[in-house]
């Protein structure tokens, strides 16, 4: 707790030049806790969450604030793992005393953040796609489980005639997790899985796993890799090793799929958000980014769209509850929705959000084509006890 | 066909990693852990070059034209008293790699770099598809060794290195200028090193921590091949094999892992690992 002090006054002074121009509004500012990797292995998509957030309190406080009150957001580095989330969730919720924390993690710091979070009694907003079933009664969740991100692709490749599946992961919970929800899904609609293998996390020659894929007659490839590194290794060997099956990518953001280049063309790639997504909401909101953040902006993607449609959704949930009170602001949750770039969003089913998934494909320019859409897909039974 | 070909790919893979950290414990008797870093360096070569608009293939020789000179600075500054305290060259070039990947992190940021790769696309072998690469890399390994032996056993500065391996007291009672040859030694090593760096980037993902992952297997590799270049070809051909096979068959969580036991094992049983044996 040495360290408490100094960090505190950063804290404070980040939240200065966050809140930015409140109009004239009344009382206590609400506060929103964030956070979020600022270093660590989510310091890649880090930054577009920030922005994401500091937007919607900028658009928020810029239209009258909730409930009259104005919005300003304290970001904590939590390092992406469970040792900085203990201190930052620590922060956040008995230092800064949040009014609710609003955050995109990695499973290890979510796990370790509830226990803060309940014991502290405040909302909590998981803005993150992960690997489902996490269930607490503080928690609500707007990003994609996998019975959400699975099914398009495997209904996809189906539909284009693929029977027998190879699966091929990073030896880690996430990547387990993913390709044994595909297994099931597939076997359950008629198809064959001809090979699974896993490379540990840190491994990067994939060349015997390659061989097997080649020599077992698959017609379409799955991935889910980790992020970053092994996936990019996977797809150089897998490009190199000119097999030219199918390929669909669990794990890659659209950002990695146009910096791999020619290696990327063509992966299949499924999301609750693409920036391809053609509503006037998403428009506007990409054009509300390169406004607000210039020549800064990062690209908004998966993780950084529903921190945005997160902070709306708290916004909505205070205003019907009519107060900041967490009980309050809990049960009213379920029932508000909010009309963001990825659609309406609403989370009503078991703490989890029914969202509209989009298949996207890699294009030779680098962009990504909404190939297919499908739309409010069911979470299915993540907490059946909530 | 396709197994043969994995293994000596393979084989040829761990050769060209492993090699510059062998010139320099072969020669030097010190374990330069700041071989990752090396491989990055070269690494990032190529996103220079090929960022600056020049083909990725010009990395090659800018690859060892900045391992050298970068290795020639480590030597003088660094690692010249060290020789006769192994165990404090092993902190310092481990901490000097750590450096090294800081600044490039801070140059190039921590996100994955994506140069173009020097060859795609596949060969057909009989009537297989194969990557071309793979098979480069092949040609490329065997160069390497090839150029290895010539070195050693036809120029000088070989004769004066094997002298210095063989007895360096002597060798310089002869008149050999042994600091030189530590120098070039040195210098070569680390030039050899960023050009396995260059060699890598189309299969590895180019960021400031790719090195890591290769340390180890190559660290395990020169261990059991001591000072001989026909053993370390010999080890990375076994070695290569093991893991093809154990992953091919069994499990490629396994095979990540059977250099290291292999190696563990061998060493455990015949001490001179793959030299003289």
């Amino acid at each position: 707790m040495k360290n408490a002090k100094p960090t505190c006054l950063c804290l404070l002074l980040a939240t200065a030049l966050v809140s930015g121009p409140a109009l004239a509004q009344e009382g206590e500012p609400i506060t929103i806790g964030v956070p979020v990797g600022l270093s660590g292995a989510n310091s890649v998509i880090a930054p577009a969450v920030v922005q994401a957030t500091e937007l919607a309190v900028e658009q928020i406080n810029a239209s009258g604030g909730i409930l009259g009150r104005p919005v300003k957001v304290v970001v904590a580095d939590d390092a992406s793992g469970a040792a900085g989330a203990q201190t930052a969730y620590n922060t956040l919720v008995f230092q800064n005393d949040v009014d609710v924390l609003i955050a995109i993690e990695t499973s290890a710091a979510r796990n370790a953040g509830l226990p803060i979070v309940e014991e502290g009694e405040k909302p909590f907003i998981y803005s993150s796609f992960y690997e489902g079933r996490s269930c607490s009664p503080n928690m609500f969740v707007n990003g994609w489980v996998p019975e959400q991100q699975v099914p398009p692709v495997v209904e996809k490749l189906m539909a284009d005639g693929a029977r027998n599946f190879f699966l091929i992961g990073s030896d880690y919970a996430f990547g387990r997790g993913m390709l044994e929800f595909s297994r099931k899904y597939i076997e359950d609609k008629g198809g064959k899985i001809v090979g699974e293998e896993y490379l540990p996390m840190e491994g990067s020659d994939w060349t015997a796993i390659l061989s097997n894929l080649r020599s077992a007659g698959a017609d379409a490839v799955i991935t889910s890799t980790a992020g970053g590194t092994p996936n990019v290794t996977l797809t150089k060997q897998l490009r190199a090793s000119g097999i030219s099956i199918p390929y669909a990518n669990l794990a890659v953001d659209e950002g990695t799929a146009k910096a791999m280049g020619a290696d990327g063309v063509g992966i299949l790639i499924s999301a609750s958000y693409l920036t391809a997504i053609d509503t006037p909401e998403n428009k506007d909101f990409i054009a509300a980014l390169e406004k607000k953040f210039g020549g800064e902006m990062r690209t908004p993607n998966d993780l950084s769209t529903p921190q945005y449609e997160a902070v709306y959704l708290y916004k909505a949930a205070v205003e019907k509850a009519g107060s900041t009170e967490t009980e309050a602001v809990l049960a009213a949750f379920p029932e508000v929705s909010f009309k963001g770039p990825r659609g309406e969003i609403s989370m009503s089913k078991q703490h989890h959000a029914p969202l509209t998934m989009y298949l996207g494909e890699v294009q030779a320019d680098g962009s990504v084509k909404v190939v297919a859409e499908f739309p409010n897909v069911d979470p299915g039974d993540q907490c059946p006890d909530l | 066909m396709a197994l043969l070909l994995d293994i000596t790919t393979t084989a040829a893979l761990l050769f060209i990693v492993s090699a510059g950290l062998f010139v320099i414990f072969g020669v030097l008797k010190i374990i330069n852990f700041a071989h990752a870093a090396w491989l990055t360096i070269g690494a990032y070569t190529t996103v220079v070059a090929t960022r600056m608009g020049f083909s990725p293939w010009l990395s090659l020789p800018l690859a060892v034209f900045v391992g050298g000179l970068l290795g020639a600075a480590t030597e003088i500054a660094i690692v010249r008293p060290l020789y006769r305290r192994s165990l404090d060259a092993i902190l310092a070039t481990w901490g000097l790699g750590v450096v090294i990947v800081q600044i490039i992190t801070l140059t190039f940021g921590r996100d994955m770099q994506m140069p173009p790769a020097l060859i795609t696309g596949t060969v057909d072998v009989l009537g297989m598809p194969y990557s071309s690469y793979r098979l480069f890399l092949l040609v490329a390994a065997v160069i390497m060794g090839l150029a290895f032996v010539l070195v050693l056993e036809r120029t000088r500065l070989g004769l004066n290195a094997q002298a210095v391996i063989m007895n360096e007291t002597l060798a310089r009672a002869l008149g050999i200028n042994t600091s030189q040859v530590r120098l070039v030694t040195f210098m070569l090593g680390s030039a050899i090193a960023a050009l396995a760096g260059v060699l890598l980037t189309p299969l590895s993902s180019v960021d400031p921590t790719m090195g890591i992952s290769w340390l180890i297997g190559a660290f395990m590799l020169v261990m059991v091949s001591g000072t001989s270049v026909a053993a370390l070809a010999l080890a990375c051909l076994c070695f290569g094999a093991a893991q093809v096979l154990v992953s091919t068959w069994i499990s490629p969580i396994l095979g990540s892992v059977t250099v290291a036991v292999l190696c563990a094992v061998v060493l455990r049983l015949h001490p001179k690992g793959f030299a003289r044996g």
